[in-house]
């Protein structure tokens, strides 16, 4: 086995000393002299015509500096995928949700931003709204975009195989409809930038982002400006989820103010404008059917989907998609159907959150599996199993499983949880249930159709050779991609991992797609690993000639120089390092050449060393319509078992413990997977339990605050066995591929499952509130008794 | 003196994990100058909290002076964990910030022969770890306990729950089933009030514009009582109550008949109310799960007047003030029973 120095370790976080401390700069953290602040104005209505806007009062207030609609903000459409652009800075001719821009205003401070806000009069036409997807397809029903008759955002049809002549081959049939809730990601960093502008013309975005690159060209789009001309820079980013992964309403107001104003200006949001923006999880819901044989072989599946999207697309055309596709594994399944369908309505759009699409889908389908493991008497695992992928399998639709820990991911989870033990010998009340889950390690394309490189980096040596200085434009945003890219570069250099010092997160740095889809570990770790070692090789040519040794029979190692064969006589560069080092005390006096020696060496014969790395996956997937979506160099994969106690007279449930194993390749940083595994748990064990955003009548959010939409407190956390399962990803550098979204795969269903086994209820509907279990076992009850 | 509260993420109304990050980022800028500036910057971009006058008496006298000075426009601020809020969601608003935090008197539990008094200001951290309330209220130890969570539960007092008035707060019920007195204080003397007429309404109480709530008398239960609190909720911690309810019972040793019972509810109705009809369906009766039973179903049929709203529906609170009052009072019963 291959023996690596740095990675597959559990490091310290490079951000963790700042982070514990406070020292940590958020954006908000961020000031200038002179900065104004800005604020917008947004939509009291789900949906209405603006008959007039009348900003005069606001712009005679004292302190304020502009008040800008859409007159000046300009018309021009943008969104998420250049398919469907349906939005612009600021509602025009009428608003679509409760919390659609319309204005903005900039001043001297935030509170006199806000009182003009307070003071802009805008005239409407109260429309009549449609909240829900089956309000919104109503024959007549009001609509919200002139383009997208009957609301109808989009829709996919997709056949793999032939499902009907499947049908006809299973023993078993099972359909059922599964419901979710609208999500929230309830990151703690609500959205803040501050924008600026240089006497030359430059614009500067600090922002909350997990993407620098989409945004820096939305803005650069939607300004009429060069790219060269826009720097985007996110500095520390307090989690995403997803909802950050593309340019809000917020950045390109305070892009447009501060070069009307030529003056700084900072926003923020507060947490209800996170809950108005959303772009959260879509509420889904699926109608699956899966066909299977007496002995377990799985042979069809009939996928019906409808998306709750929103006013608009953004991320929705992928979701849509995403929410089909991704069923096609971790099981052998010839034959797959898809119809999905994203709705539009009068609630604020829906967009991409981890596990994008794909969580409430596998959700409904783990279950069918439990359901036809229970018909034919077989063991869950066992199902799995029977059916399970390997290595190398392609799917239905064209995903390759170029490495797949599956198997030895359910293996570890029977054993680490006593399965064997348990299931079926639970007293009533208790239960335990099991899922697994995929997901992709980096789309497979961009966001824009393009040949572009998903990421590069720069790696370049100081002149003493005391530090790799790596730059990238990569998102660190609290997921550790900072400390993986400088453990990658520091193995592939072959120095220790204190001696790499690295930037990241800025435009200027170069380009990376940014941190969405899992695609950071495996694709800019790519271009981190290339970087680095073309540092090496640049360090270890000038040595072979100063040598006089073959390069080959050079190799960097813990900071130190090895020679393959007959160490040679190195005594002539020391004392030329000693001598370029006059006075200094820490000169090297070491048995072995350092690393600091041969790379200032190398630096007094080359000038800056400086490597470079790149990373785009080679052509992914089939030809047929939408078969960009779902395809990814590699996929990450996992089982889970749930423990849980269900209060059968009030409907509560306690997860007692969760264990979970995830094939994340080779593991860079085990400290970072071991965590983005207990973070998937606990985002999944709120997605299963209590989150659900929640509207009134007119189309607002009800429980706009952290005190009423309830994620998953410390109190409320299991304890949780995380096993990490390495494949040896060919695709991946190092071997290693995603963790970030796979891990929240089957947290979902193992819950549902391990309460169908406690209470012998299935329950069709997220979240498992209290109330919703209760009833249930009420309905469950009453039918038994009839 | 116009004071405007620099550190407002401390009370970001958002919960958890917010305040705790707040708390702790305040704690660690705060070491240095130049952040404190910042943090004024970051004040300004959250919820605003409006200026206002603040005033620290020391002594009761004091603060009722000051209250009368600015009649119903003065606002009394104790843990401020609700009032900071309001201030902020601009639910309420006000020119006046009285803060009690100084009177040394109102944060002390006296224990008496016969009753102990809690000061208004007792925090319900400090109820928790009172030994006169752990060992005789345990069921408003109970109520504490499941308050918010630890960062709330260190701030936020007694009398300021009292005063929030929330039918769906987590000392109430268990005040009423102890049989507590209020003590108020203004210009014209004090007066005791039995906490079932305190309350008026949701965030509404019997108390006038001058008076401040100085503390609670509470009777220390006899020999062969017992008594518990249980809340219900979606998740763990930092939970709005569904439902809550507190249950009392003396027992008669000899037959194990109830003596004496007391069940107060909350959340299903405008104030936390006593249940009488499950009370007066035990009296005298054999102490048995039966009993208990039977009780939990006529609070449930008699007793509660629940609302549907998006925390749950009126069907399901009923449902649970049943289970709730059943549990309660089996949990009671043990403890008079081990007593
Ligand atoms: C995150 C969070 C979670 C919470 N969770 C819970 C929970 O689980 N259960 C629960 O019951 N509550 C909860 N609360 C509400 C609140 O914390 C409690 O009601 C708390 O007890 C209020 O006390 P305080 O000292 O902070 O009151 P303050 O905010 O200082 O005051 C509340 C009101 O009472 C008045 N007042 C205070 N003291 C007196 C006095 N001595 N005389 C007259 N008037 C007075 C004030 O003027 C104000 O109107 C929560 C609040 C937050 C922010």
């Amino acid at each position: 086995m291959e023996k690596f120095d740095v990675i597959r370790s559990y490091a310290p976080r490079l951000d963790a000393p700042d982070k514990a401390t406070g020292k940590a700069i958020f954006t908000d953290d961020i000031s200038r002299p002179g900065m104004l602040y800005g604020a917008m104005l947004q939509s009291p209505h789900a949906h209405a015509k603006i008959i007039s806007i009348d900003t005069s009062k606001a712009e005679r207030l004292e302190g304020v500096k502009a008040v800008i609609t859409s007159k000046e903000a300009g018309t021009i459409k943008y969104g998420v995928s250049p398919a469907r652009y349906d939005e612009t800075v600021f509602a025009t001719d009428k608003v679509r949700y409760v919390g659609d821009e319309i204005a903005a205003v900039a001043a001297t401070t935030l509170e006199i931003a806000l009182k003009a806000v307070d003071l802009i009069q805008v005239e409407y036409k109260v429309l009549p709204a449609v909240l829900t997807i089956e309000d919104a397809m109503k024959e007549g029903a009001p609509q919200l975009h002139e383009e997208f008759a009957g609301n109808l955002c989009a829709e996919v049809h997709q056949e793999f195989g032939n499902v009907e002549e499947g049908f006809k081959k299973c023993d078993i049939i099972k359909t059922t409809t599964m419901k979710s809730k609208r999500q929230d990601a309830a990151f703690i960093e609500m959205q803040a930038c501050l924008a600026e502008i240089d006497r030359r013309g430059t614009l500067t975005l600090t922002t909350s982002s997990q993407v620098p690159h989409y945004v820096q060209r939305t803005v650069a789009m939607v300004l009429g400006m060069d790219v060269g001309k826009i720097r985007v820079m996110k500095p520390y980013v307090g989690g995403g989820f997803g909802i950050k992964a593309a340019a809000n309403h917020q950045e390109l107001v305070c892009c447009i103010l501060a070069r009307m104003l030529n003056k700084p200006v900072k926003m923020n949001f507060t947490r209800e404008q996170v809950f108005k923006y959303a772009r959260a999880r879509h509420q889904f819901t699926h109608v699956i059917t899966t066909g299977a044989k007496k002995d377990g072989t799985l042979v069809a599946l009939k996928h019906e989907c409808y998306l709750d999207g929103g006013a608009y697309t953004s991320f929705g055309i992928a979701t849509v998609y995403y929410s089909g596709a991704l069923l096609s594994g971790p099981y052998k399944l010839p034959n797959m159907s898809y119809d999905g369908y994203r709705v539009y309505n009068n609630k604020p759009a829906c967009g991409a959150q981890r596990g994008h699409g794909a969580v409430i889908a596998r959700a409904a389908f783990e279950q069918q599996m439990d359901m036809i493991a229970e018909e034919i008497g077989m063991d869950p695992m066992e199902l799995r199993i029977k059916n399970m992928m390997n290595a190398g399998d392609t799917t239905c639709n064209d995903l390759n499983m170029s490495s797949f820990g599956m198997s030895e991911c359910i293996e570890a989870v029977r054993e680490g949880s006593d399965w064997d033990k348990k299931k079926g010998t639970l007293p009533k009340g208790k239960g335990i249930g099991m899922a697994c889950g995929f997901f992709v390690s980096g789309a497979g394309f961009p966001i824009y159709r393009s040949d572009t490189f998903h990421c590069t980096v720069i790696c370049k040596l100081t002149e003493d050779g005391g530090a790799a200085l790596v730059y990238t434009a990569s998102a660190e945003i609290g997921q550790g991609s900072d400390t993986a890219f400088a453990m990658i570069v520091a193995e592939a250099i072959g120095i220790p991992l204190e001696n790499v010092r690295l930037a990241s997160g800025d435009t200027d740095m170069g380009v990376d797609l940014g941190a969405y889809s899992s695609r950071q570990t495996l694709m800019t770790g790519h271009a981190a690993k290339e970087a680095g070692e073309h540092v090496r090789q640049q360090v270890l040519e000038v040595l072979a000639t100063q040598l006089n040794t073959p390069v080959e029979e050079l190799d960097i190692k813990k900071g130190f120089i090895e020679f393959k064969n007959k160490t040679p006589d190195f005594s002539a560069l020391r004392t030329r390092y000693i001598k370029e080092h006059r006075g200094w005390t820490d000169n090297p006096d070491s048995e072995k050449l350092t690393f600091k020696e041969a790379s200032r060496i190398a630096f007094l014969e080359k000038g800056s060393i400086v490597g470079t790395g790149k990373y785009r996956p080679h052509w992914l997937g089939g030809k047929f319509k939408g078969a960009a979506v779902g395809t990814s160099p590699a996929y990450g994969c996992s089982a889970q078992v749930a423990e849980v106690t269900v209060d059968i007279e009030t409907g509560q449930i306690t997860i007692d413990n969760i264990t979970d194993a995830h094939d994340c390749g080779k593991a860079i940083n085990m400290n970072s997977v071991e965590g983005q595994m207990q973070g998937s748990i606990s985002m999944g064990i709120g997605e299963a339990l209590h989150e659900e955003v929640i509207f009134n009548d007119k189309g607002e959010v009800l429980n706009n605050d952290l005190a009423e939409y309830k994620i998953v407190t410390s109190m409320d956390m299991p304890p949780v066995k995380a096993i990490v399962i390495e494949s040896d990803e060919p695709n991946g550098p190092f071997g290693a591929k995603e963790v970030g979204e796979g891990a929240i795969m089957p947290t979902i269903p193992a819950i549902l499952n391990a309460v169908y086994d406690a209470i012998g209820v299935r329950i069709s509907e997220l979240p498992l509130t209290p109330e919703r279990v209760y009833n249930a076992i009420q309905a469950y009850k009453e039918k038994k008794s009839a | 003196m116009i004071f405007t509260i620099f550190c407002v993420r401390h009370y970001e109304y958002d919960v958890g994990i917010d305040i705790f990050l707040s708390t702790y980022r305040f704690l660690y800028d705060s070491a240095m100058d130049y952040q404190i500036i910042s943090i004024n910057q970051k004040g300004e971009n959250f919820m605003l909290l409006p200026k206002f006058e603040f005033y620290e008496p020391t002594s009761i006298q004091q603060a009722i002076e000051l209250k009368k000075k600015y009649q119903g426009k003065a606002k009394l601020l104790a843990g401020g964990t609700d009032l900071l809020v309001h201030l902020k969601k601009k639910l309420i608003t006000t020119d006046h910030i009285i803060s009690l935090s100084k009177i040394k008197d109102l944060s002390q539990i006296k224990e008496e022969r016969d009753f102990i008094e809690i000061g208004a200001c007792v925090t319900m951290s400090q109820l928790s770890k009172s030994k006169v309330i752990q060992e005789k209220f345990s069921a408003l130890k109970e109520g504490g306990d499941n308050l918010g969570n630890h960062l709330i539960r260190n701030r936020a007092t007694i009398g300021g729950n009292v005063c929030g008035a929330s039918p769906a707060a987590d000392t109430l019920p268990a005040l009423l089933v102890y049989q507590t007195q209020v003590l108020l204080q203004g210009p014209d003397g004090r007066r005791k009030v039995a906490i079932e007429s305190f309350f008026k309404g949701p965030g509404k109480t019997i108390i006038k514009d001058d008076e401040i709530l100085t503390g609670f008398e509470l009777p220390i239960p006899q020999k062969n009582c017992g008594a518990h609190y249980i809340q219900l909720g979606k998740r763990k911690s930092s939970e709005i109550n569904v439902v809550n309810v507190a249950s009392f019972i003396e027992i008669n040793p000899g037959n194990k008949t109830i003596k004496n019972c007391r069940i107060a509810l909350g959340a299903v109705a405008a104030t936390p109310i006593r249940s009488f009809f499950a009370e007066d369906a035990l009296k005298n009766k054999t102490a048995d799960e039966t009993a208990f039973y039977e009780a939990g179903e006529v609070a449930r049929r008699k007793d509660c007047k629940p609302i549907d709203d998006f925390r749950g529906t009126a069907e399901y609170r009923r449902a649970m003030i049943g289970v709730l009052t059943k549990r309660t009072l089996e949990t009671a019963y043990k403890q008079a029973m081990a007593q």
